[in-house]
């Protein structure tokens, strides 16, 4: 199987938006997408700003093999975890600085502005002892994304899935945005005049 | 379990008795209910290599958890059968209220077998039960005249599928229609209802009400729904505007509206025949199914008939594939399809394929040429009738191109005509087309509503990478919304999490996405066994050879072919079937069938 240019272009399309928007440190944050039965997905410690062809790695959709385990990206459990197990086609990973502050004090987030309310509703957030790669961030993440478009894990960053990478991008700062508004009501200090997550049952979603 | 009754009518007609059969829970948990439990009663009970028109073929009837709820567009329902047109199993399914109708008499399906000695129907009474009664009275009537007798007959808040005079004549390409008004319109299942002397299913007075678990979530979440219905411009402007009719504009300006049995990509004269025109020129009052919002269906008045239609694939089917582009004449034809109970798309696709080889000097009727507005009502009368060149028709476009000597002329899947999408115009609706278990047919991974209409998600229409995962994807999606029963259009506004929302909320068990797609990866290869069994193998995957050869030469889609081998070498890879296209014995395990 190869990797065709469409292909590359979105990785690199992606990369680039999320390297601009500062949503990673310059060699963090990881990218994939389901294709012919398989994962591609950026390689460990991959400049997602400055993607390379070769930065781009083919890893089994069903168990561990030679290049997950050597140069895929350290979260590529979580990737294939996530497949095995929700209707992912691509997942972008990142660690929006927002969102990712919430997470220390919150439990989920529940969104408060019109564009968050209407697209996701609500957040979840878990919980893990060892917050990056582990297994149990695999097996906390995957369950969360059944019936959810995004998850963050506490004091990391967000997991956000698509039908394809720009999709899974545009999740992902969303919920960023989502959570950027709560992070300067919160810095505002004022009770909000109307909150419409209470007149919309979101503790029911 | 709940949301049903775990109870279908089984009727034999040979004999006219019936038996109400227990369905149990684990029957549900594994295919929903519509099409999945369709399929799976059908195949229990259907050898693959039945002839379609005898005695031995069936057909399920079937409504789901999510018909007739408070959710938006519920109120659809499931019909399994052989197709006589195709030799696949065949679902279908139709909106309007009969499905609605029908949960409420308690009952979540009814079987039909055997052949009738005389023309009857069937009469499903919540007050009285099941009788099968004569119909010779009906025999003979179009579909409008058959509800209005039955009306007279049994009340006037009954509800009905009937067949016409195309189905009592057993023509290929005849639908079974609801009400008069929408239709299990694919497949020539109409045919099998009248192999069967069965002009009419109706069913009256069900008082009965479903069992929800929990209603305020339901409530909730159909809500919510409700809001992003109303939010999208797709569901709430351009639908309720412009019927499915304004799809026309976005495909014609994309190069991927086929004209000239597809021929050519655009034409500056379609939007005469679009949703825009019809509002415009010919719309008495839009109308919806039960518990729509959308309100995509339309009363018009063409000349000096009225009737419900036309919908986008028949504006082109009967118009633009047939370079014709009056509204007026396009419009009659269609009631004309209504009234007489024939597939609008199968009917105009094989019009066009008997143009096309007129112009190659191969059909021997000078007047249906490409253009020709006078022809269109008098082919589709005599196609209902099999009456002089209808009797070819009456076969659909492969039987009629291979008859007239060039197979390649008809544009069909597994012998279905191709709905209103050119597949040159986007790679992963082209790659549905060629593996779609009921064959060429645009809804059964619908990849059209993202790669054109970026609903609910956008995807680049001619990328291949990644494109045979998101079509099984789709596929899988498709039987689960096929089999809850809910309409195609609210997955323009909705996630697919919010089916897995709706049917725990309505049943209590957790159905959650991942659940719901193994059902549907279930359906989709329980299918495939079938039509395996049924003589078909990888070789019919494919499509018309001018799709993989020739581009078009202008427009937004011009310069590509579909290189449909490429993808579909992927697309078994993802199915875990081998390569030629059979499901592997582990995965069939892995699904919990044999």
């Amino acid at each position: 199987m190869k990797i065709d240019k469409e292909t590359f272009n979105s990785f690199d399309l992606v990369g680039k938006d999320l390297s601009n928007r500062g949503y990673n440190s310059s060699h963090a944050g990881n990218l994939s997408m389901k294709s012919g039965g398989k994962i591609i997905i950026t390689r460990r410690s991959a400049m997602l700003g400055w993607l390379q062809p070769e930065d781009l790695v083919i890893i089994d959709l069903e168990e561990e093999d030679a290049h997950s385990g050597l140069i895929a990206s350290t979260e590529s459990n979580v990737h294939r975890n996530i497949y095995k197990h929700t209707d992912a086609m691509a997942i972008v990973h990142a660690h929006a600085p927002a969102t990712t502050a919430l997470s220390m004090i919150e439990d989920e987030i529940t969104c408060i502005d019109g564009e968050g309310m209407f697209l996701y509703k609500k957040i979840p957030i878990v919980e893990c002892d060892i917050p990056v790669g582990s297994y149990e961030v695999a097996e906390k993440v995957a369950p969360a994304l059944q019936n959810y478009p995004a998850v963050v894990v506490r004091a990391h960053g967000v997991f956000a899935k698509g039908v394809t990478l720009e999709d899974a991008l545009g999740v992902l700062t969303g919920v960023e945005q989502a959570a950027d508004i709560i992070y300067r009501v919160k810095l505002l200090g004022q009770p909000l005049k109307r909150d419409y997550s209470k007149e919309k049952g979101f503790t029911n979603w | 379990m709940k949301g049903l009754f775990n109870k279908i009518i089984e009727v034999n007609l040979n004999d006219r008795t019936h038996q109400i059969i227990e369905i149990a829970d684990e029957i549900y948990e594994n295919y929903l209910g519509g099409r999945g439990l369709g399929v799976k009663l059908f195949t229990d009970r259907v050898s693959p290599t039945v002839e379609p028109l005898s005695p031995d073929n069936k057909l399920v009837f079937t409504i789901g958890p999510v018909t007739g709820t408070s959710v938006s567009t519920s109120g659809r329902m499931s019909l399994v059968t052989k197709s006589p047109l195709t030799g696949t199993i065949f679902y279908s399914n139709t909106g309007g209220i009969f499905g609605f109708s029908m949960k409420r008499c308690g009952i979540d399906g009814i079987i039909i077998e055997g052949k009738s000695e005389k023309p009857c129907y069937i009469i499903i009474d919540g007050d009285k039960g099941v009788k099968i009664k004569d119909a010779e009275e009906l025999w003979g009537l179009d579909t409008e005249e058959t509800y209005d007798k039955l009306k007279e007959i049994e009340g006037e808040k009954v509800h009905t599928l009937e067949i016409g005079p195309a189905g009592e004549n057993q023509v290929l390409l005849a639908s079974i229609m609801n009400d008069a008004s929408r239709a299990f319109g694919r497949g020539g299942v109409g045919a099998v209802l009248g192999s069967k002397n069965l002009k009419a299913i109706a069913v009256i007075n069900g008082k009965q009400k479903t069992e929800v678990d929990n209603p305020e979530l339901l409530k909730n979440y159909a809500k919510s729904a409700l809001d992003k219905i109303k939010a999208l411009p797709v569901t709430r402007a351009a639908l309720p505007l412009f019927g499915t009719a304004g799809v026309l504009h976005v495909t014609n300006s994309l190069g991927m509206l086929p004209i000239r049995n597809f021929t050519y990509g655009q034409h500056e004269k379609a939007p005469l025949i679009g949703g825009e025109a019809i509002r415009k020129e010919i719309l008495v009052k839009t109308e919806a199914c039960y518990g729509c919002t959308i309100r995509c269906g339309r009363l018009t008045e063409a000349g000096s008939m009225k009737g419900k239609g036309p919908e986008y694939e028949t504006v082109w089917s009967l118009g633009a594939n047939c370079e014709i582009f009056n509204l007026i004449k396009i419009t009659q034809a269609n009631y004309h399809c209504n009234k007489l109970g024939l597939d609008t798309i199968s009917m105009g696709v094989t019009i066009s394929c008997a143009m096309e080889l007129q112009d190659k000097g191969l059909f021997p009727y000078e007047e249906v040429k490409f253009g020709n507005e006078d022809v269109l009502s008098e082919l589709v009368i005599k196609t209902a009738k099999k009456e002089g060149i209808g009797a070819d028709l009456a076969e659909g476009s492969k039987r009629l191109a291979e008859k007239y000597g060039d197979a390649e002329t008809a544009i069909h899947v597994k012998g279905l005509e191709l709905p209103a999408y050119d597949p040159r115009g986007a790679m992963g609706h082209a790659l549905g087309y060629a593996t779609s278990n009921r064959g060429g047919c645009h809804l059964t991974g619908y990849m059209a509503a993202m790669e054109i209409f970026n609903a609910p998600k956008k995807i680049p229409r001619f990328t291949l990478g990644g494109k045979p995962d998101l079509l099984v994807l789709k596929q899988n999606q498709s039987a689960v919304e096929d089999s809850l029963v809910n309409c195609k259009f609210s997955g323009y506004a909705l996630g697919f999490d919010y089916q897995a929302r709706f049917v725990s909320a309505i049943t209590g068990l957790d159905f959650n996405v991942t659940r719901l797609l193994e059902i549907g990866e279930r359906i989709y290869n329980l299918e495939r066994v079938f039509n395996i069994g049924a003589g078909f193998s990888n070789e019919d995957d494919k499509l018309p050879e001018r799709f993989e050869t020739v581009p078009f030469k202008e427009g937004l889609s011009k310069d590509r072919v579909v290189p449909i081998n490429e993808m579909l070498s992927a697309y078994y890879n993802v199915r875990g079937w081998d390569e030629n296209g059979v499901p592997k014995k582990e995965k069939l395990e892995e699904l919990g069938l044999k």
